[in-house]
């Protein structure tokens, strides 16, 4: 009996994180059309900023998870008015955006790596201490993994399904044009969803350091289980990579616990490829009819 | 003159300038860059043919370049083979890789592409790197059958140092010129001939193309195979080149190395990539003497360049032409529709 809580209690832990980095991203999909590959390092940035201020001035986990959404949020933020707004309404957005969001990850990367070193830190914020189910001894720090990712895509959720502000992301994303004629400010839509994004990464990029290490590249693995959770989804569907995060990262605990950690995300991988040769446009997805 | 002549003839005047260039350069280091020049240059076009022209964004184009130099590496060291029986079943094997990628991947198109490549390449990369059972011992040392996070050196490359002695560069310097001119003619051909115009139909209306009788999916996977089997050529050449592969040669730096060429260059173009495959290694080259900012300044011109001159070089040059010369060409560049 132990064994398959201790898949699941990994499997948890890791599901909210790739969830709350995996929901972001495809949000910003379903509304702007643009896949971030700067993702990652939203959420690399989020966890230095909480780690140099945590270390100076010390935070509680609650200042914490603030201070890591409100540096998302302003990256989120930057990266739009900066670079993404120049590039919406050029040609061959999608393959562009990618190239210009790939150049901003390593660029930021290096600045991360010039001003921190490469030296693995250990974040200074969390919770110590253990408890038990049945004979597995779980962290308490898992759990708090798991409270949070709940209340921010709980949030997330309400924002989306409850309140104008939601309604209107929700109508950008289905139609552009439509939204726009009937009076939806999009650009300001844009920004906030890069806005609600980035602070969901920014919070994925603190849980995450509070389990692994600091390091510039921390964010690659995490962005990269993001990514094929998308694609399984169906890129845009914010649901399904909500659910998906779950689903694969339990798959991955057990496949991880049986045959060994490293072949953990080749197995999701192949699962992935094989789905998407059965269900091109993704689980979730609708399939669309083009006419040409 | 067709167009496929012309740029043949350019190809052919490329090719025979740089085999001329060892009559004035003689410095072994400058031949060592020229040679890195190639390599990359080679990469670089074949990049360029899958995405500016048959519309591919693949991230995976180092996966093949390692396939290449991991062939090599391995068959050399494992199998001991000789480089040149092992740098064709490189490059053969670079290209059924693809294939099989292609197959998976291309049933989907845009983003979806790009994103699966890159997650194949990502988790290649990580199995590797987290190899560390020994496969068998060289010189002492545990040798992993991937070679793990260090890769494999010091085998044995084309054998020119007891023929040529002090100039085995040289020798180095005209085989890999000679890949070089094999990928430029390929390019070329592919690009000016009826492949390249269904590659182009295909990016630019997959409806009409299909309509015509081209299939999107067949002759997708067919740039993807023929592509990497040069770039696995490109890669086979490196390893015996350097007598090295290992994880560093896909890592995600190295991706945006060989991207930024590309972009900069230009993307749909014939002769941009190697323009830009020149500007970046020279820019990088200054750039390790002002501290080292590779990183900083290659993820900075991808974000301009994309956004100001999305064309590249080879775009920009083409404008300032036409404005200095005066002649106003307008109505030639069509628009595609955007994929669907």
């Amino acid at each position: 009996m132990d064994i398959p809580i201790q898949i699941l209690v990994t499997g948890l832990t890791m599901g909210s994180m790739y969830a709350l980095a995996a929901v972001g991203l495809s949000l910003i999909f379903g509304t702007l059309g643009m896949f971030n590959m700067a993702h990652g390092m939203f959420m690399t940035v989020g966890a230095y900023v909480v780690f140099s201020l945590a270390s100076s001035l010390g935070l509680p986990m609650i200042g914490a998870v603030l201070v890591a959404m409100l540096t998302g949020a302003l990256v989120g933020i930057l990266t739009h008015l900066l670079i993404v707004r120049f590039m919406l309404t050029g040609t061959d957005f999608t393959t562009n955006v990618i190239v210009a969001t790939a150049g901003l990850a390593i660029l930021m990367e290096d600045v991360t790596l010039k001003m921190f070193g490469g030296y693995p830190y250990q974040q200074t914020v969390g919770v110590s201490g253990t408890f038990r189910i049945g004979g597995v001894v779980v962290s308490l720090q898992s759990l708090v993994i798991l409270v949070v990712a709940m209340v921010c895509i709980g949030a997330v959720a309400w924002l989306l399904l409850k309140t104008r502000f939601g309604r209107a992301i929700r109508a950008t994303a289905m139609n552009r044009d439509a939204a726009r004629l009937m009076g939806v400010r999009t650009n300001t839509v844009f920004l906030q969803v890069m806005a609600l994004a980035g602070a969901l990464a920014g919070v994925a990029g603190l849980m995450i350091s509070t389990v692994a290490t600091l390091s510039p590249q921390m964010g690659g693995d995490p962005l990269l289980k993001a990514f094929v959770i998308c694609v399984v989804a169906g890129l845009g569907n914010v649901w399904g990579a909500g659910v998906c995060a779950f689903g694969l990262a339990l798959l991955e605990a057990a496949i991880g616990f049986y045959f060994g950690v490293r072949f953990g995300f080749p197995a999701m991988l192949i699962l992935v490829i094989a789905v998407l040769i059965w269900r091109p446009q993704g689980l979730f997805g609708k399939e669309k009819v083009v006419r040409l | 003159m067709t167009g496929l002549q012309r740029h043949l003839g350019f190809g052919l005047l490329v090719v025979v300038g740089f085999a001329a260039l060892p009559l004035v350069i003689t410095e072994r280091y400058m031949l060592g860059e020229i040679i890195v020049f190639f390599i990359w240059a080679m990469v670089a076009m074949n990049w360029n043919v899958l995405m500016g022209h048959a519309g591919v964004f693949s991230l995976a184009q180092l996966l093949f370049f390692a396939c290449g130099a991991y062939g090599v590496a391995m068959s050399v060291t494992f199998l001991e083979l000789s480089v040149w029986q092992a740098i064709p079943l490189a490059a053969t094997f670079s290209a059924g890789a693809a294939l099989l990628v292609g197959m998976a991947c291309l049933r989907l198109t845009g983003a979806y592409v790009a994103l699966l490549t890159y997650a194949i390449a990502a988790t290649v990369h990580i199995l590797i790197i987290t190899e560390t059972e020994c496969f068998t011992l060289i010189r002492n040392n545990c040798q992993q059958l991937f070679g793990g996070s260090t890769g494999f050196s010091r085998f044995d490359d084309f054998g020119f140092r007891p023929l040529l002695r002090g100039n085995w560069v040289l020798g180095h310097y005209y085989v890999v010129l000679a890949a070089f001119a094999l990928t430029i003619v390929a390019v070329v051909v592919i690009i000016h001939g009826r492949l390249g115009l269904a590659f182009r139909a295909i990016r630019d209306n997959v409806g009409y193309a299909s309509s015509r009788g081209i299939d999107r999916k067949t002759y997708q996977v067919a740039a993807f195979a023929i592509t990497a089997f040069l770039t696995g050529l490109a890669g086979g050449v490196y390893a015996a080149h350097f007598r090295f592969a290992g994880p560093s040669l896909f890592e995600f730096s190295t991706l945006m190395f060989v991207l930024a060429m590309v972009v900069v260059g230009g993307l749909g173009s014939t002769w941009g990539p190697l323009v830009g495959t020149g500007v970046i290694l020279i820019v990088v080259e200054v750039s390790k003497e002002m501290g080292d900012a590779r990183n900083l300044i290659l993820g900075l011109a991808l974000i301009l360049f994309v956004m100001f001159l999305p064309k590249g070089l080879a775009d920009g040059a083409d404008r300032l032409m036409r404005k200095m010369t005066g002649r106003a060409r307008r109505g030639t560049e069509e628009k595609p529709p955007q994929e669907t």
